[in-house]
């Protein structure tokens, strides 16, 4: 049984995804050899993690992704009980402006990453029951309700860049499980523009806004950095030290470990959120663009995984996992070259974080799940 | 199966899409990695090096002789790199011996020698001692930075010109803003290479650049004949007149060089803090007021070139004129001038007889007038080099009235600044030739070399050098006959004009403010100087005649000797008053002489003393020996701390009487030895020869005649 499901396994896909992995070994070790008195520090602890990360990826292929969507409910109502207690104070713990963190011992977890993944399985589940029932826009009511619990519950952490990738996820799940191309492209648009125009009536004709100014300049400070009222010296300084750097990188970079922005602490978060930037200053355009077509080989991998899966809970579950990877690459890169709002969402399979390389190597796992247990090709 | 291929296909568009997207990053990558790459590679770089700037000496400024108004001093300033201060592990030491010498909490020194930064001053600009003492130690980390600080040696003279520069030798004010960019020279750099936090990077790049120095300017302005206008301002101020303000502004005709421009109320650069803000204003090229009577100048010399009036031409003044409704007085009202010529119009001042003219003007050719007083630059600013000037208030020309145009022509209803109007006036004396007004004439570097000469700028000719002639010979009348005698000098051809004008505030005249002026030069015939004096608001007298015109006299008498122009007498302009010659006297050398002493010797010679500064010794006199000067005339001594010499310098005795040659040689400590009466026409050893006090003059004695024969 193990063998014949050996055969099927996606070589490409594996080699892409352990490139990643082991790029962002030696990019991290560059990024945070001068953060500590130990250079290794960091290092071995992403290390750590990734071998973690693989682990769980294999324990989650062992079992059929049936047997798990079975169970989606039940992993619905535990990620809803989960990300109520950790707003709770005394069980859930304040950190980097968030209520969003479990911590055992020197360790924190972070569940709104691992409620991602809760919710791809439990939406497979749903959409397989709603086939033929999302033409109209009146069907698609259900699945926004499924979607706005967890939503709102990380919204009031507040962690906006996670609430976001739910957004990609529902979207992208909806578009494969059979929902009307039209309706889906119209309530996208529609909610883009609200977006835009609710921020742009708050600006220029004083709509208030539920936000605090630091949440409001993250979001907008991208399309002007120097104008965020202190000459790009407080909410633009992210944006625009990350530009000096990947722009200080030319074609293939100032070396590992020589990257001034990087290494003189000029460049903040440099290895969480601003990774990519560390490697478009360190490694080039080569490098950086070599990275973005790393990911897209491995994304182009999971979609022909998705294509071939048996049956449509597989597809949906690996669309599910490609559109929360692919919206975070775009994000994550995005904010790096001031094309997006700040939100602080990590580069995936490649930013130093357990909670997020654990949560984005069980999607792994899924996207490998499927195709272990694909079916043969009949022509 | 339908819904297989349904499934493909929207998972192939999603890949399109994302493939989309992600070539988008690339192409955004690519745009700023190559397009602006070297933009971002230059402020990558800018944020890693620190600098700590190292000034350079400001350049001095000299007078047009090379005496020096402004010069920088070495100053020493106290800086620490704390880096090396923490990791020689002595830190309180440092800071003990620190604090001690520089007189400073010792808790504030350990925090700055210890604070997070590459570099920090400790104190800047320290004594010479405090300097060459922490040096001296050889303390880890602690340097001793030579920088400079500026120096006005001659306190508030020439306080507007020279400005103010600041703590860092920036300018701030007047030529030391102006020329700040030439002055101030280069800087030098310490770089050093810095983390985000500011922290020191280990091995990190260092360098040192040296400061370039400054360059030298070399002034218009004569140190002497500013002197003597400060020196009449002072006079003025604290006499019973006690206007104000005042300003002086003392030119070269022939080329626009400034020879002395001072204001009051003033202030001592060396401490500008310590005064007022508002006396550091240059009235004389910031401040437009009416004109008054000096401006007739301009309109006769207009009239004149125009053609609308002859010398000769007969006028009745019967005390008014109408002009439209309008009625404007003569200031004469009570007794009318009556008939007069043109040229005794001038003498007299008369308005209704300007007015005519200057109506005359319009008639011939619209627009004429105007013409003229913008070709003498009135209505924009002259382009002096110095900031701050004004430009006067000249009416736009399509509001221009009958009555505006009536009331220019005598000053009125009109606003120019102080150097504007001698700038103008300068073009009357100089042939009709309107010159730009200068303050620097050269420009040197540090080792003295002439790195640029600024030539005189001759703007145009204003009217023709016949016109200019005859106007020079009314405005002689002016002064020999006219409203203007008390400028007179015996010996010298001076013309001139006075100026009365209410005060303007808010749109209106004011009862009781007046602002009293005379503008003139001398001598007519080959103009060497042109001054203005404008006194605001004097008290009691308000008369330009009265108030501004003696002013003028004597800086115009001084500054003529101390040039050596010859006195002449104008065959045809023979003085209406009595011709007392002054008797002259050459100034001694009394510098380096006990303070006591230099008082007695100068007011033995005739001469009133003036001590400046507190001391026991002359450090320097003003105005410099060998001058030759008018008798009663106040000699500046600066005094300072010191030993005298205990050698004098023996002074001309020509033309003494020896009961006053005894009194001079005894107020110097020297014996005489004399032969024969009257009046001393030879001596030995010579003047000018430094002898040992107690050492004997021989003099010797004769008549009046004799000493006129030896000495012409």
């Amino acid at each position: 049984m193990q063998r014949k499901l050996i055969r099927n396994l996606d070589y490409q896909f594996l080699l892409a995804l352990l490139a990643i992995l082991t790029m962002s070994v030696v990019v991290l070790y560059s990024a945070s050899a001068a953060m500590n008195t130990d250079p290794y520090y960091y290092v071995k602890k992403h290390v750590m993690w990734v071998v973690l990360g693989l682990g769980a990826m294999l324990v989650t292929t062992l079992i059929d992704y049936n047997q798990i969507i079975r169970y989606g409910r039940y992993f619905y109502v535990l990620n809803l009980l989960i990300l109520i207690a950790v707003l709770v104070p005394g069980i859930g713990y304040y950190s980097k402006g968030a209520q969003g963190w479990f911590k055992f011992g020197s360790y924190m977890l972070q569940p709104a990453e691992f409620s991602k993944i809760a919710m791809i399985i439990a939406f497979s589940q749903f959409l397989v029951t709603r086939q033929g029932k999302l033409e109209r826009f009146r069907d698609l009511i259900p699945c926004f309700a499924l979607f706005a619990a967890p939503v709102l519950l990380i919204l009031k952490q507040p962690d906006l860049g996670t609430s976001l990738v739910f957004f990609a996820i529902l979207f992208g799940m909806l578009f494969i499980g059979g929902a009307r191309p039209a309706l889906v492209v119209g309530i996208l648009t529609t909610g883009i523009l609200a977006v835009v125009g609710i921020i742009w009536a708050h600006f220029n004709l004083g709509l208030p806004l539920p936000l605090q100014e630091y949440q409001l300049m993250r979001l907008v400070v991208f399309l002007d950095p120097y104008n965020d009222g202190f000459g790009g010296r407080k909410w633009g300084y992210n944006v625009i030290q990350s530009m000096v750097a990947i722009g200080s990188g030319g074609w293939l970079g100032k070396g590992l470990t020589q990257g001034s922005q990087v290494q003189l602490n000029f460049l903040p978060e440099h290895h969480t959120d601003f990774i990519f930037s560390v490697v478009g200053e360190e490694l080039g355009f080569v490098g950086a663009a070599g990275l973005l077509g790393l990911y897209l080989w491995l994304l182009y991998r999971a979609m022909r995984i998705a294509s071939e899966a048996k049956d449509l809970q597989g597809t949906l579950l690996v669309m599910g996992s490609v559109s929360m990877i692919f919206f975070h690459i775009f994000v994550n890169v995005g904010m790096t070259i001031s094309m997006m709002p700040i939100t602080g969402i990590p580069l995936p399979l490649f930013s130093y974080g357990g909670s997020s390389m654990l949560a984005n190597m069980i999607a792994m796992g899924l996207v490998l799940n499927v195709n272990l247990r694909r079916q043969k090709i009949v022509f | 199966m339908q819904a297989k291929v349904e499934v493909k296909k929207r998972i192939t568009f999603i890949l399109l899409a994302m493939a989309a997207i992600l070539l988008a990053l690339n192409m955004r990558l690519a745009w700023i990695q190559f397009v602006r790459g070297d933009e971002y590679q230059q402020q990558a770089l800018r944020n890693r090096m620190r600098e700590v700037p190292l000034e350079a000496k400001r350049g001095a400024i000299l007078d047009r002789n090379g005496r020096e108004l402004a010069v920088s001093v070495s100053a020493p300033s106290v800086g620490v790199f704390p880096a090396e201060v923490k990791k020689s592990r002595q830190e309180h030491e440092i800071a003990a011996q620190l604090a001690a010498i520089l007189g400073l909490p010792e808790d504030q020194v350990l925090r700055n020698i210890t604070r997070n930064e590459s570099f920090w001053w400790v104190k800047r600009k320290v004594t010479f001692e405090q300097g060459a003492q922490i040096k001296s130690l050889r303390l880890p980390g602690v340097q001793v930075v030579e920088e400079t600080q500026r120096f006005y040696p001659n306190q508030t003279l020439a306080a507007h010109v020279l400005g103010i520069a600041g703590i860092d030798n920036q300018g701030l004010e007047g030529l030391e803003l102006y020329y700040d960019k030439l002055l101030r020279g280069t800087p030098g750099n310490l770089v050093i290479e810095k983390d985000a936090r500011g922290r020191d990077i280990p091995h990190a790049r260092q360098g040192y650049i040296p400061p370039e120095d400054g360059l030298s300017l070399v002034l218009t302005i004569d140190e002497t004949i500013q002197y003597i206008a400060e020196r009449e301002l002072d006079l003025l101020m604290q006499g019973p007149s006690s206007p104000k303000g005042a300003t002086v502004i003392v030119m070269d005709p022939k080329t626009g060089d400034i020879l002395a421009l001072a204001n009051r109320p003033t202030f001592d650069p060396n401490n500008f803090r310590n005064f007022p803000v508002a006396n550091r204003r240059n009235i004389a090229v910031s401040d437009n007021y009416e004109p008054g009577s000096t401006f007739k100048i301009i309109t006769a010399a207009a009239a004149l070139e125009e053609g609308v009036v002859g010398l000769n031409e007969r006028f009745y003044d019967p005390g008014y004129i109408k002009v439209g409704k309008e009625t404007i007085k003569c200031w004469r009202t009570g007794r009318p001038h009556g008939s007069q010529s043109f040229v005794e119009a001038v003498q007299n001042s008369c308005n209704p007889v300007f007015v005519t003219v200057g109506l005359r003007m319009e008639d011939r050719r619209k627009g004429s007038f105007y013409d003229y007083i913008e070709g003498f630059g009135f209505g924009k600013v002259t382009g002096i080099d110095i900031n701050g000037e004004a430009k006067g208030l000249l009416r736009p020309r399509d509001k221009l009235k009958q009555i505006n145009l009536a009331t220019i022509s005598i000053g009125q209803g009109v606003a120019v600044t102080p150097i504007q109007l001698i700038t103008a006036i300068s073009a009357v004396a100089n042939g009709g030739q309107l010159f730009q007004p200068r303050l620097v004439r050269e420009v040197r570097d540090h080792n003295g070399q002439v790195v640029q000469r600024i030539d005189p700028a001759p703007v145009r000719q204003v009217v023709s050098k016949d016109t200019a002639r005859q106007v020079s010979e009314i405005l002689e009348m002016v002064v020999s006959r006219g409203t203007g005698t008390r400028a007179y000098i015996p010996g010298y051809r001076v013309g001139g004009k006075t100026g009365t004008a209410q005060k303007v505030e808010g749109g209106k005249y004011v009862a009781g403010k007046y602002v009293a002026s005379f503008a003139g030069y001398a001598p007519v015939n080959d103009p060497r100087l042109a001054i203005l004096v404008v006194v605001d608001e004097p008290q009691g007298i308000y008369y330009g005649g009265t108030v501004a015109a003696p002013i003028f006299k004597r800086i115009l008498e001084d500054s003529l000797r101390y040039l050596g122009v010859p006195a002449q007498y104008n065959s045809e302009v023979k003085p209406d008053r009595d011709n007392n010659r002054v008797k002259e006297v050459l100034v001694p050398d009394v510098s380096q002489q006990a303070v006591v002493k230099a008082q007695a010797v100068i007011k033995a010679s005739g001469l009133s003393p003036v001590v400046q500064g507190i001391g026991t010794v002359v450090a320097d006199q003003i105005p410099k020996p060998g001058v030759r000067v008018q008798m009663g005339t106040q000699i500046l001594l600066y005094a300072k701390e010191g030993q005298p010499s205990g050698e004098v310098v023996v002074p001309d005795l020509t033309g003494w009487r020896t009961r006053e040659v005894a009194t001079i040689m005894e107020a110097l400590g020297l014996k005489m030895s004399s032969d024969g009466t009257g009046e001393a026409w030879e001596q030995d050893p010579v003047p000018g020869t430094v002898v040992k006090v107690g050492t004997t003059v021989r003099v010797l004695f004769g008549d009046g005649a004799m000493a006129e024969a030896i000495s012409p």
